[in-house]
């Protein structure tokens, strides 16, 4: 029974990797004096120990999908990708913090060690094949997210996101908790599977009983995601947190609640029927809602980050757009999506950062002129602003095309017009980036200590790939294709 | 000769690598560079030229190039030419030949950046008329964007800003209509296979394609015709698609005015020839009075905005909204005259409309403005001819190529798109030719108010063109001149083309 129990525990050995991570490095941790500055081996460990993680997330690539712990998790090619893509995040995250002035220094240990734990609930969330899991991982999540945000404490804008962030997540989670317990009533498991199964024998009228909490468990899940109207929270936090926190944010729970929800829905809606019917259009309107939304609202931001933080919204509104066809194309076209926007964030709030460290604070204000101080810096962000907008050759072009062919090979032509149309109002508010670096002059000659060498040969070593995967995608198209969901 | 093209493509990209590696203080050698780049280039097509063999239509085969490029979605790199590409192909490289040189001395800050920019434009330009997939197509029209983007925003005029922001977000908006048309025509049934290749999806196959659109049932064709027709439109431009026109040449330095008319508009009008009217050339006969409508008001309405202008630039950039609109008339006859002088005005205002924005970059250099009427009213020039008779003489060649005054270039390409006109559509030909009249008036007047008159004190300064001014006005002057008389090197290696199209459309 309990040999049966741990069968195929090798897949597991990621998540055992970063729980180990986790721990060790509390242990490190413990081993410094309280004003010691240089902590220099716990960062080694971290990034050593996230790189393990990665190699064994590839090894596990190429093994055949299966299920753990009795079915309750599931290791497939498509979890184990975005898996990848979450450490990835993980890790720029990591350097940024270490450069950035916006965590305190007594508390960047504390960062690091957070962030492993916020990795294992994106973990979690992105295998979850039973209720219990999802429930778990967004708490997982969740909890330490709200420590994170308020990390800056003496900051009274960090403890306002934290609050905010606490307050919206015990709502959502309540919610979501609600639906779930509404699906084991009507249902009788919490397993997805056998979920699915009693499905498909229901008729009409139990699955319009049944839609609603379907409707509240998205609650839970949009609301880690950013969705319209569960994005309140987003921006205030991205903007009050420090920004290796909102790095962070911006990348791993946005993608974990992505990668549950994919699998939720390909599980249970695969087959056409009222509650097919009702999940797409919902998800529809949400996909709609949460791209325009996002975008209008971030042309009239004046801060950088929070501007970021909408644009990051709406983003997320393109991946939802991917998951309306339940089919594999679309699921292709989000994977893809996902790893150009791991790099544009990436860059985006590494510049941003930098910036911001060096004048206190992240007004657009404080990028003018700056290709007259740093052109590589200035064109690097023009590199990226111009692929979030969508502008070929560049990878969000790419992203960006690959959700358009989905949505219009299902002949969605509504929801295809819908994004374009975004990208058009989403020019205007990258553009203004653009055009306060490039066109201005410059406000001072002061020098931005932030631009090292280093850390600039770190950032041009993130854009590359918004380069190349504009041209050469057809191996990470590939890739994005193996990720195939697998349902058991 | 397969590799001609690929090489005329790569070649200004091979020249802004150059220009970006060359020290920032060596402006004199990144200059030279440059020329040096854009006389190989325009030698090459040369040579592309003397190649061609005028007798085939459509495609040449002697000159297809064809690489898989994301093989996985039958996207390729594929370039093609045919007599409709092969004018703005050379058009495209005899304009930024001349830019360079004019660029010589207007240009005073970022030298560096302006050349690679200029030079990577030059290339996504001929990506576009050289582009046989439909991807790569779509590719070039849109990285197009970021070089202009930054040409007008960072050398242009006082409110340069808002004129690169608003061409961005015109041309952007259009094209990606386009792009859900490209996607849409990539999944759309009628062909074996899905592809983005240009000649197969060539021909009406989605004549009888249905769509259903929240449950109404919608003709695909004339669905995505549409969506194309307002991408295409943007660039032309067409009425009403046209304001972000006159900010964007007012503002823009002038050599980046000239590729903007000279060039870039005609990418509009080459997208009607190349994809929207053989995809669906029976949405294109359906929408065709619709099309002339818009050209007529295009003419009779941009005439009458050049007419009130007071900034000289700007009232150019008017003229060049109705000498398009001519153009779309043409295409709008859809038959063998008014097509062939459809492509040939394409090449004429080129050429003509270039000429009248260099020369107002000239006088802008030593005036230091552009008006023909001050704000407060007073003449802003006067007495020109007697102060600098070599610019005159120049200024007076371009303006009556531009008139379409007969032994010049524009005259030509006028008549035969009038008489293609006039045999469909009779009341608009009559129109028409009133927004000629007014055409006339217009330059006329102009001219009269710069160049006649009592001198005005300031005028007396100007020094006359320098031989670097003259040098590339040249070119531009025999052009005009020459094919006014002789267009027959341009219409010959066009006719065989458009005849193809003109055929194809006669069957629906």
């Amino acid at each position: 029974m309990y040999l049966n129990y741990l069968a195929n525990i090798s897949r597991y050995i990621p998540e055992i990797l970063l729980v180990g991570l986790m721990v060790g490095l509390i242990l490190i941790e413990t081993t410094y004096k309280e004003d010691d500055k240089n902590k220099r081996y716990i960062f080694i460990a971290a990034i050593v120990g996230l790189i393990a993680t990665f190699v064994s997330l590839v090894a596990n690539l190429s093994g055949k999908p299966e299920a753990i712990f009795s079915n309750s998790m599931i290791i497939d090619p498509f979890s184990t990708s975005m898996k990848m893509i979450m450490v990835l995040g993980t890790l720029g995250s990591y350097y940024l913090s270490t450069i950035s002035k916006d965590v305190y220094e007594s508390l960047k240990t504390e960062f690091i060690i957070m962030a492993v734990g916020i990795l294992i609930g994106g973990f979690i969330l992105a295998s979850a094949n039973n209720m219990l899991m999802i429930f778990i991982g967004i708490e997982t999540l969740s909890i330490l997210s709200y420590v994170m945000a308020s990390l800056k404490k003496n900051d009274e804008r960090s403890s306002e996101a934290g609050l905010k962030y606490a307050l919206y997540g015990g709502i959502s989670s309540g919610l979501m908790l609600f639906g779930m317990s509404h699906m084991f009533g009507v249902l009788g498991t919490i397993q997805f599977s056998g979920m699915a199964a009693t499905i498909a024998t229901l008729d009409k009228a139990q699955m319009l009983i049944l839609m609603p909490s379907f409707v509240l468990f998205f609650a839970g899940i949009g609301y880690k995601i950013a969705a319209v109207p569960f994005h309140m929270w987003s921006p205030d936090v991205y903007e009050g947190s420090p920004t290796p926190v909102t790095t962070l944010f911006a990348i791993v729970p946005k993608l974990a609640g992505i990668a549950a929800l994919i699998r939720v829905t390909m599980i249970f809606f695969a087959t056409p029927g009222p509650l097919r019917v009702g999940w797409v259009g919902l998800v529809m309107v949400i996909a709609a809602l949460t791209m325009t939304v996002g975008n209008i609202t971030a042309i009239g931001q004046k801060s950088v980050k929070r501007m970021l933080a909408y644009s990051s919204i709406s983003h997320a509104g393109i991946m939802l757009a991917g998951l309306v066809m339940i089919n594999e194309i679309g699921i292709r076209a989000v994977v893809f999506y996902a790893i150009t926007y791991l790099f544009m964030t990436l860059v985006a709030f590494y510049i941003t950062s930098i910036v911001q460290d060096k004048y206190g604070n992240d007004h657009f204000d404080r990028f003018q002129g700056l290709i007259y101080r740093y052109p590589f810096m200035a064109v690097m962000m023009t590199v990226v602003m111009l692929s979030l907008t969508g502008l070929p050759p560049l990878a969000g072009f790419v992203g960006k095309y690959n959700i358009i062919v989905a949505l219009i090979n299902s002949r969605n032509f509504t929801l295809a017009i819908i994004l374009v149309l975004n990208s058009v109002i989403s020019a205007y508010y990258y553009l203004k980036i653009v055009r306060l670096m490039t066109l201005k002059p410059q406000e001072s000659n002061e020098k931005i200590e932030g631009f090292g060498f280093l850390n600039q040969l770190i950032i041009v070593a993130m854009t590359v790939p918004v380069l190349t995967l504009g041209i050469f995608w057809e191996n990470v198209m590939a890739f994005a294709g193996s990720a195939k969901v697998f349902i058991q | 000769m397969h590799g001609l093209l690929s090489w005329i493509l790569w070649m200004p990209i091979i020249g802004m690598l150059g220009v970006l590696l060359i020290p920032k203080e060596k402006t004199s050698a990144m200059k030279w560079w440059s020329l040096v780049n854009t006389v190989i280039t325009f030698a090459l097509t040369i040579v592309l030229y003397c190649n061609f063999n005028q007798a085939t239509p459509g495609m040449q085969e002697a000159f297809n190039v064809r690489i898989p490029w994301i093989a996985q979605f039958n996207i390729f790199y594929a370039l093609g030419v045919d007599g409709i590409s092969l004018p703005m192909i050379l058009l495209t490289s005899l304009l930024f030949m001349l830019c360079i040189l004019s660029s010589w001395t207007q240009i005073k800050k970022s030298i560096k950046g302006y050349f690679a920019l200029l030079l990577l434009l030059q290339s996504t330009v001929f990506g576009v008329f050289m582009a046989m997939d439909f991807f790569l197509f779509y590719v070039y029209w849109e990285v197009m964007l970021i070089p202009m983007f930054f040409l007008i925003g960072v050398w242009g005029g006082e409110n340069r800003e808002y004129a690169a922001v608003k061409f961005f977000l015109y041309t952007f908006f259009g094209s990606l209509l386009m792009l859900v048309g490209i996607v849409a025509l990539y999944f759309a049934t009628g062909q074996t296979e899905n592809s983005f290749n240009i000649l197969a999806l060539q021909g009406g196959h989605f004549t009888k394609l249905n769509l259903e659109i929240f449950g109404a049932t919608v003709s695909f064709s004339k669905l995505f015709f549409i969506f194309m027709f307002v991408g295409f439109a943007i660039k032309v431009p067409v009425f009403p698609f046209h304001t972000w026109l006159p900010h964007a040449h007012v503002q823009a330095p002038t050599a980046i005015s000239v590729i903007l008319a000279g060039v870039l508009l005609k990418m509009g009008t080459y997208g009607f020839l190349r994809i929207a009217f053989p995809i669906f050339p029976d949405s294109a006969k359906y929408f065709g009075p619709a099309i002339a409508w818009l050209g007529l008001i295009n003419v009779i309405y941009g005439a009458l905005c050049a007419m009130a202008q007071t900034d000289v630039k700007k009232l150019i950039a008017y003229s060049s909204v109705s000498h398009m609109g001519f153009v779309m008339l043409g295409l709008a006859a859809m038959n063998v005259q008014g097509m062939n002088g459809a492509v040939l005005q394409m090449f004429n205002h080129g050429t003509s409309t270039a000429m009248m924005f260099f020369m107002i970059g000239i006088i802008y250099e030593r005036s230091h403005h552009r008006y023909i009427v001050r704000p407060d009213g007073s003449r802003g020039f006067g007495g020109l001819y007697t102060q600098l008779p070599v610019y005159s003489i120049i200024f007076i060649i371009g303006m009556f190529a531009s008139m379409g005054l007969p032994g010049l270039s524009g005259f030509i390409s006028e008549a035969l798109i009038f008489l293609g006109i006039y045999e469909k559509f009779t009341t608009i030909t009559i129109l028409a030719l009133i927004g000629l009249l007014i055409g006339a008036a217009y330059l006329l007047w102009m001219f009269k108010r710069m160049f006649f008159g009592d001198v005005n004190p300031e005028v007396k300064d100007y020094t006359d063109m320098t031989k670097l001014e003259i040098g590339y006005m040249i070119p531009l002057c025999i052009t005009v001149i020459v094919f006014g008389i002789f267009p027959a090197p341009i219409l010959n290696i066009m006719k065989a083309s458009v005849g193809q199209l003109v055929s194809l459309l006669a069957t629906f």
